[in-house]
């Protein structure tokens, strides 16, 4: 809502600076977004007067001027090309520095900033102006001539009455009656303490010729419209409005049309009451009835656009035909013209949810359905209607028919609101007297009776006010009067610990664990194309109204968002992607579990690790090399052990998956918690990735909840002995069962087997390999003998070469 | 002939130990000398070609050169131990150390965890809730009424005609108020998602941290109160703020708090669009009818609800100049945190 500072002033003294003025409409909750002054561009400009014209000796267009800027300095010479000027003319005078707004000599109109200037061998030093030039107005055929009264050297935005400030509040939903000038001064009235000054309404009726002789109007659908009025302006001439009133209307943001409509609408921006103007001899019957529009009508709004109703908007109709759609917009086939004599000017209140629906429905918003749909006052229709039908009559020179039609069947009335003190202070925290609270309530137009035990006031609130309607609402009201900032800060509330969230620590947890071991948190988009989530799941949750096709659906899987980062920077050249994200995936599926459930859709907060190029940074120290599965396999159970999370189990899938190969399952006391494997290369392709990714995904939910405080286990305190020991077997035996082997046959004297030596070549023989296992043999009870210890190697070394046809191999 | 290949070995052993420098060359020599195969281990072999009397005389001298090269090698050995530490002005310094590799935190999770944190030290909890959420949830429960312009502060994203992705993370507070005994003290961080155009300043998603206390005597003065100690533990002890009467459906009274610009102070600059003020949340005391939606009842009880942005805060915290860098996550972005 943009206010004029001037036009303000109408409603209520102000002595503040437009600044103190900002500061305290926004400590009442109107909050000044912007604050521009008007006329800034005119800046440089003066009243002047041309002394003397002579002829440009080297040019036949030009003159030279001699002009007065002020009546002090000497003349200044100024060259002019414009066919009207002459002596004795008061003019506009652009001095060097200024900016002239419009260039007409620039295809594009683009400003441009004086200088003085030699122009065909003649020193000129200022221009003289056109409308156009100035943004004043369209003319451009020559310069604008001021009345002879204009004192030189006024600056022009003075002299034009332009300069002013227009503040632009955002108004919160709850404030339609702050949607006016009028509104704006009323809670500035009362935080100012100051009086709230109405414009006089004396209309001027031509008694002889009564409306009702000349039209009627009929309700069919009283829910929607509660009440609808007319008045009938007869003999207007429409024409353009006057100064005051274009500049009002322009210092408020709207554009002047003609004097008709910019009487509605300068008296919208003064009450509040949108309103509106029909060509009465347009109008078949001349009557108005306001119904329901039939399903399947169309109806051309004055914009031109074309609608097909439904059948629940709400119209104004004529004797025939569709004139308007009720608080949102007028017809093409009733419209304020030229030619227009006598205007039906209508006022009336709309119901909010109708107009809204409507206008939703039909995708028009305008400055009426902005107002009526957050709700107008029903009982300002009449002053409204008065106003403007004075306004037309004077503006146009046409007169006023006698009386107003007024159809309201059943009047709106305030509500009334019992206000406790004491809740005001406990609400608010403070200690407002009685009186106080009924003097801020009185300010703001509430109607306060005191309750017989002197702790409550009895309120009639305005029907300006539809947002109050609850005693918190009142209570609101005295805390914006009181003053937020008024109200002391309270630190004491007593300190109530939550139970401390063992969830949130373990995820800290992870964090810090894969941030200290190199990994970068990224985080995604959650809405992807659906071609490409269609990669990951066939379960995909789509989204209705997308705002492009790329953000259509909700990702199924962190991959299909995290891939996107990874493609992102290998097609940028960086060569170390080590990335985790902590984030949602959502799908159509029902899972059962404890998994987020709404509407049956699944959701799933999710830790997914993706690594890609290099395993390090170059260095003189190792040689660089690409990740592989196993720094992933790595990383994860190393994460796992690291949270404190040692039963994983891995399960090695045979059956292949549509994301990744290579894929091992993870689970933790037999509970699925997530898998690793490498991205298939034809989803890569999908992402312009040319590298190996390798991708881990665990559902964070379920490892923060498999946790327990660490029991502390006894160690052995006996010597531990290492023996290594080396095995030839086929290639396709998995060194994972073997290690297997030799734990069950190696009982409780293993503490540890490490695989430290992998190896295939000629010297073994066609199709086999080494593997070198070193083992820790040690007792709880005492130091193991060198028997003992050969005794179990000599165990685990015969199951093994039995059970893998293995040979061993000599270190 | 034994003698002679005795005085070989000796005499190779002499010239060849001295040079011993490295643990490599050490094993070499003791597989050269001192192994099952190794040279020592053949003199024994050639003892059984000898004759019979001079066995001993020979058996002695393989044993003496076996002993005494037993422990040079030992003695070399635990020279080359001592020394494995390099001499000092042998190390050239500046090469760079072995570094560990350095992960980085996003720039959205850290502020949201210094939220979180510090509103954790203050007695709150943390909830977390759904992201796809039903209108009653995200709208009707928190007091929008169908049809209400209201409803147009938050362009919304439909899954459904009644399924939302959720516009704030208000309805959290719906959903613990209903399933979780008062007194209650929580935040409620996490995504919310609004159907508006991408731009620098604007993204169609992005991170809330809500706040919640319901008691039974909970008055707007404290939620001042705790605002303020928020906004200064997070901002610092010396900003201005103010607080200015505002409106959302599911509070009333309701406040805006603005803090000065940490950018101009206070002069007014392009980032708080010259009124030297930034707004930094938006909060109130719990409106009586979202009390009654989750079954409480508002004479008894009383509440204060605040909600903030992460993602713009992180935009000026960090002084970054486009909302969408934050997710492109280019490595030479997320290498800087």
């Amino acid at each position: 809502m943009r206010i004029s500072y001037k036009w303000l002033q109408n409603y209520i003294e102000l002595n503040a600076s437009p600044e103190d003025l900002s500061f305290k409409l926004t400590s009442l909750g109107l909050e000044v977004e912007a604050i521009e002054v008007i006329g800034k561009e005119l800046d440089g400009f003066f009243v002047a007067e041309v002394l003397d014209v002579q002829l440009h000796p080297n040019a036949d267009r030009l003159k030279v001027c001699k002009v007065a800027v002020s009546s002090s300095e000497q003349p200044l010479q100024i060259v002019c090309g414009a066919p009207n000027v002459a002596a004795g003319q008061k003019v506009i005078v652009g001095l060097a520095g200024a900016k002239v707004p419009h260039n007409q000599h620039d295809p594009e109109g683009k400003p441009f900033v004086l200088a003085n200037a030699t122009i065909r061998g003649i020193e000129s030093h200022g221009m003289i102006c056109s409308a156009k030039e100035l943004g004043i107005g369209d003319d451009a055929s020559g310069i604008v001539v001021l009345d002879k009264k204009a004192r030189i050297g006024t600056p022009i935005t003075e002299h034009l009455g332009v300069n002013d400030i227009a503040f632009e509040i955002g108004i919160t939903p709850n404030r339609p009656d702050c949607l006016s000038h009028i509104g704006i001064a009323r809670d500035l009235a009362a935080a100012y303490g100051k009086k709230l000054i109405l414009p006089t309404l004396k209309v001027k009726e031509n008694k002889k010729s009564s409306i009702k002789k000349l039209t009627n109007v009929r309700i069919e659908n009283s829910t929607d419209c509660p009440r609808y009025t007319a008045r009938i302006i007869q003999n207007v001439a429409v024409k353009q409005s006057p100064e005051w009133l274009q500049q009002y209307l322009t210092a408020a943001g709207l554009r002047p049309i003609n004097n008709v409509v910019d009487v509605t609408n300068f008296v919208m921006l003064e009450f509040g009451q949108p309103l509106h103007a029909f060509d009465y001899h347009n109008l078949a019957k001349h009557e108005i009835v306001v119904k329901s529009a039939v399903r399947g009508e169309r109806f051309v709004t004055l914009d031109g656009k074309s609608h097909t109703l439904t059948g629940d908007e709400l119209m104004i109709c004529d004797g025939e035909k569709s004139v308007a759609i009720g608080g949102v917009m007028g017809g093409m086939n009733s419209e304020i013209s030229n030619t227009t004599n006598t205007v039906l000017l209508e006022a009336a209140y709309f119901s909010p949810t109708s107009v809204r629906k409507t206008a939703k429905r039909l995708g028009i918003s305008t400055d009426a359905s902005y107002r009526f749909e957050r709700g107008i006052d029903p009982n300002v229709t009449l002053q409204a209607s008065d106003r403007a039908a004075s306004l037309i009559a004077e503006l146009s020179g046409g007169e006023v028919l006698g009386g107003i039609i007024d159809v309201y069947p059943k009047k709106i009335v305030g509500k009334k609101i019992s206000l406790r003190v004491e809740r005001v202070n406990k609400i608010l925290g403070t200690a407002i007297s009685l009186s106080t609270i009924a003097k801020f309530l009185v300010s703001i137009g509430i109607t306060v009776t005191v309750a017989k035990d002197k702790k409550s006031l009895l309120c009639l609130v305005p029907t300006f006010r539809p947002d109050i309607e609850l005693e918190i609402d009142l209570i609101e009201e005295v805390g914006r009067l009181y003053g937020y900032d008024n109200i002391i800060n309270k630190t004491s509330s007593e300190v109530m610990f939550s139970k401390p969230d063992a969830t949130e620590a373990r995820i800290s947890e992870i964090r810090n664990w894969l941030e200290s071991n190199g990994l970068n948190e990224i985080m995604t988009n959650s809405l992807i194309d659906t071609s490409s989530a269609q990669l990951f799941s066939p379960n995909i949750v789509t989204v209705k109204n997308p705002l492009s096709q790329e953000l259509e659906v909700l990702r199924p899987s962190l991959a299909s968002t995290m891939l996107q980062s990874i493609g992102y920077n290998y097609n940028h050249g960086a060569e170390r992607l080590h990335f985790y994200e902590i984030g949602s995936t959502f799908s159509t599926e029902q899972i059962s579990g404890k998994q987020i459930h709404v509407a049956g859709y699944t959701e799933s907060r999710i830790l997914g690790i993706c690594l890609s190029g290099f395993a390090g940074d170059i260095s003189w120290y190792q040689k660089l090399r690409k990740v592989d599965i196993f720094d992933l396999k790595g990383l994860v159970l190393s994460l796992l052990k690291g949270i404190g999370l040692d039963n994983s189990n891995l399960i090695y899938y045979n059956a292949p998956s549509s994301l990744t190969e290579m894929t091992v399952g993870i689970e933790i006391n037999g509970t699925y918690v997530g898998f690793i494997g490498r991205i298939k290369s034809e989803i890569l392709k999908n992402y312009k990735i040319d590298q190996e990714v390798l991708y881990a995904e665990l559902d964070v939910d379920s490892i923060v909840a498999i946790h327990s405080v660490k029991k502390y286990r006894e160690f052995s305190r006996f010597p531990t002995v290492v023996r290594d020991v080396a095995f030839i077997v086929r290639k396709e035996i998995s060194v994972g069962d073997i290690e297997k082997e030799i734990r069950s046959f190696g009982g409780s004297s293993i503490s540890s087997v490490k695989i430290f030596d992998v190896f295939e070549g000629k010297v073994l023989g066609e199709g086999k390999k080494s593997v070198a296992f070193s083992l820790s043999l040690n007792s709880f009870e005492k130091t193991l003998t060198d028997g003992e210890i050969d005794s179990v190697m000599n165990r685990v070394i015969g199951s093994v070469t039995k059970k893998f046809e293995a040979t061993l191999r000599s270190l | 002939m034994l003698d002679q290949t005795i005085k070989e070995i000796r005499s190779e052993i002499d010239a060849l130990l001295p040079t011993i420098t490295t643990n490599d060359q050490l094993e070499q020599f003791r597989i050269t000398y001192l192994s099952r195969s190794g040279r020592i281990a053949s003199l024994y072999e050639s003892l059984k070609s000898v004759p019979k009397e001079q066995k001993p005389q020979f058996g002695q001298l393989i044993n003496a050169i076996k002993q005494e090269t037993e422990s040079r090698f030992e003695s070399v050995k635990t020279t080359l131990q001592s020394s494995t530490t390099r001499q000092a002005s042998d190390v050239d310094l500046t090469l760079p150390g072995r570094m560990l590799p350095k992960g980085t935190r996003h720039p959205i999770t850290r502020t949201m965890e210094e939220m979180k944190n510090i509103f954790v030290s203050m007695g709150f909890g943390i909830v977390y809730g759904p992201e796809i959420e039903d209108e009653y949830h995200n709208f009707e429960a928190l007091n929008f009424a169908k049809n209400h312009p209201a409803r147009d502060m938050q362009d919304t994203f439909f899954v459904k005609e009644d399924v939302v992705l959720r516009t704030h993370t208000t309805p959290v507070q719906i959903r613990v108020m209903k399933n979780r005994p008062l007194p209650l003290r929580v935040i409620m961080p996490g995504r919310v998602y609004r159907n508006e155009a991408v731009s620098a300043r604007s993204n169609y998603f992005f991170h809330q941290v809500d706040g919640l206390y319901v008691d039974t005597n909970v008055s707007f003065a404290d939620l001042k109160g705790t605002l303020v100690t928020f906004a200064k533990n997070f901002y610092g002890n010396d900003i201005k703020y103010r607080f200015r009467p505002s409106y959302f459906p599911f509070t009333e009274p309701s406040l805006e708090m603005d803090i000065t610009c940490f950018l101009c102070k206070g002069k007014g600059c392009r980032i708080c669009k010259h009124t030297g003020w930034l707004e930094v949340l938006g909060a109130g005391m719990v409106h009586p009818n979202v009390l009654r939606n989750c079954g409480h009842d508002p004479e008894k009880y009383s509440g204060y609800a605040f909600g903030m942005g992460v993602d713009r805060i992180s935009l000026l915290r960090y002084g970054i100049d486009d909302i969408r860098i934050f997710f492109e996550n280019d490595v030479r972005f997320l290498n800087q945190f």
